[in-house]
């Protein structure tokens, strides 16, 4: 559905994007995760035509985004990270508004249907300048929607918004994740990732570090911190020495960080028997993949 | 054709949501009413003078000593107000990133600039027709030439058409809305004005030619009731070449 093809973006002198290459298949969602700076705005914001590329080229369903701009523009729905809103409309007209520019044919009955999708519906009357963030996060998913794209690109739909909030839009994406839409979500909530996407691009300084489904990074190497009240002089090893376990880290005194072959947690507790054991607790894989990818030089995976 | 009138429509509506377009509307009107009154009065002046006077004098002509004065006053109230009105159309739509909407929209770039041009034209035309009653009141207290009001109305359209042309090419350069004012009231005033440099060139060619482009010798023309193909086609260009720069210039968005 998505072919991204080494994509390089600079603006004057710095790179902020490098050598970008991915694809996407129909009914995806492929979550794009990299730290703030690494380069996940400017590639969507290329892949939905506001952003020419310096090379490469991207293609939405086989059609080239920089030479039918409007075919593509037509199969995408996109969320900036700042809704793009008319803080002085009304959130139906300003969605209606939205359709007539997308090209729907009844743009009223579009925006009616996009706004009960995003469950605005009662509130289509109110003035997008009175709303919450969380809601204008809705008015601006429901931007994307009104003209029932195929491709669905979100940029940090998330950021900026207190937990509950958080948790609606995270459940209102599930919705739209379950209706055969290709999705791209960029974050840098790994929960989120780990909540909706089967797949993970991680993005750092302008290159593609990883491209892997979740499932995959789950079976990795799975990290387990271990805090005891009292520990004893070799407890590292002894640790170490359990059956599975890769590594072991000692991040304070009473406080380690085991790496191992899939879940050891049982092994360890038993290891750890006498020393006060406080907590135990695994770190998702994601998470540990994501730290060491994007730490450092972010050197290739 | 469906979205320029779509954004236009929108960008008229704006207007009306936003005080900076009452505070305009307001400020045109109360100063238009104001020329309107005292340039009445002073005809009327003239004209008791005239007829009070033993030797007579010449006959005043409404059309001549009223209508055309007016109107120029009008077109220099407009050259105040237009940068407010143009400010915004793009300048406000990069700062609150609205503009992300259009560019991603399946629309072309001369859909936009026009959009956004006719949005900002209509407000033109809103206030324009707020100054209806003015011609009614001269109709009731004299008998002014239909033609010459009609002919005074376009020449300030027109040039009032030149003004946002202008302004939009300003706003489509920055994101803030006061620079956007400057630099466009900056650049109208210098074609008001080019003219008066045609008197301190030497070469007869070089004053045509700044006499041409300045908009107050056009200005005169059409309010004199006389419509010249000149004048239309320098209006048509004016218009058209700052649209396409605004064309151009929001293109570059996209390679920046």
């Amino acid at each position: 559905m998505l072919q991204v093809e080494n994509l390089t973006k600079r603006y004057g002198a710095t790179t902020a994007v490098r050598d970008v290459s991915f694809t996407v298949a129909r009914g995806e969602v492929v979550g794009f995760l990299g730290p703030n700076g690494a380069g996940k705005t400017t590639t969507m914001r290329i892949l939905t035509g506001s952003l020419g590329a310096s090379e490469g080229r991207a293609l939405v369903d086989g059609l080239d985004v920089f030479e039918k701009p409007r075919e593509v523009k037509r199969k995408i729905g996109y969320l900036p990270e700042v809704p793009p809103l008319y803080s002085s409309m009304v959130i139906r007209d300003y969605v209606a508004y939205a359709a007539t520019l997308k090209g729907v044919a009844d743009p009223m009955g579009a925006a009616d249907r996009s706004l009960s999708k995003v469950g605005l519906h009662d509130v289509g009357h109110r003035i997008i300048d009175h709303l919450s963030k969380g809601y204008r996060q809705r008015v601006g998913l429901a931007q994307a929607l009104v003209h029932d794209p195929e491709v669905l690109i979100l940029d940090e739909p998330t950021s900026g918004l207190d937990p509950a909030q958080r948790v609606e839009i995270r459940e209102l994406l599930k919705t739209l994740a379950s209706e055969d839409r290709t999705i791209i979500l960029s974050t840098h909530v790994l929960a989120e990732v780990e909540a909706l996407a089967q797949r993970v691009i991680i993005i750092n300084r302008g290159q593609v570090v990883a491209q892997r489904s979740l499932a995959e990074l789950g079976s990795d190497t799975d990290a387990v911190s271990l805090t005891v009240a009292s520990a004893p002089e070799d407890a590292a090893a002894i640790l170490g020495a359990v059956e599975g376990v890769v590594g072991v880290e000692v991040m304070s005194r009473g406080r380690f960080q085991v790496r191992c072959e899939g879940d050891r947690r049982a092994a360890l507790a038993r290891a750890a028997v006498g020393w006060g054991l406080l907590e135990l607790s695994t770190e998702g894989g994601l998470e540990m993949h994501y730290l060491r990818l994007t730490s450092g030089d972010g050197g290739a995976a | 054709m469906k979205t320029i009138l779509a954004i236009a429509n929108r960008e008229l509506r704006g207007y009306f949501a936003n005080p900076v377009g009452w505070v305009v509307l307001c400020i045109f009107l109360v100063l238009s009413g104001f020329f309107f009154a005292s340039l009445l009065s002073f005809y009327n002046l003239q004209a008791t003078e005239i007829a009070m006077s033993p030797y007579g004098g010449p006959e005043l002509n409404i059309d001549e000593y009223f209508v055309a004065p007016f109107f120029g006053n009008l077109a220099v109230v407009l050259l105040f107000m237009c940068p407010a009105i143009t400010m915004r159309v793009f300048a406000e739509d990069r700062r609150s990133r609205s503009l992300e909407l259009l560019l991603t929209s399946p629309i072309s770039t001369a859909e936009i600039v026009l959009g956004k041009y006719l949005g900002a034209m209509g407000f033109i035309g809103v206030m324009l027709a707020s100054t209806a009653h003015f011609p009614i009141i001269l109709y009731w207290l004299a008998d002014p030439d239909p033609g010459v009001l009609l002919s005074s109305y376009l020449s300030v359209g027109l040039m009032s058409g030149s003004f946002v042309a202008v302004g939009v090419l300003t706003s489509a350069f920055t994101e803030n809305q006061v620079v956007a004012l400057l630099a466009s009231f900056g650049l109208l005033l210098l074609f008001w004005v080019i003219s008066w440099a045609d008197a301190a060139s030497s070469s007869s060619t070089m004053g045509e030619v700044l006499s041409y482009i300045s908009m107050l010798s056009h200005l005169d023309q059409l309010s004199k009731g006389l419509i010249h193909s000149r004048d239309l086609v320098y209006y048509a260009t004016f218009i058209g070449l700052f649209l396409f720069g605004t064309h151009q210039r929001v293109e570059a968005y996209r390679w920046r």
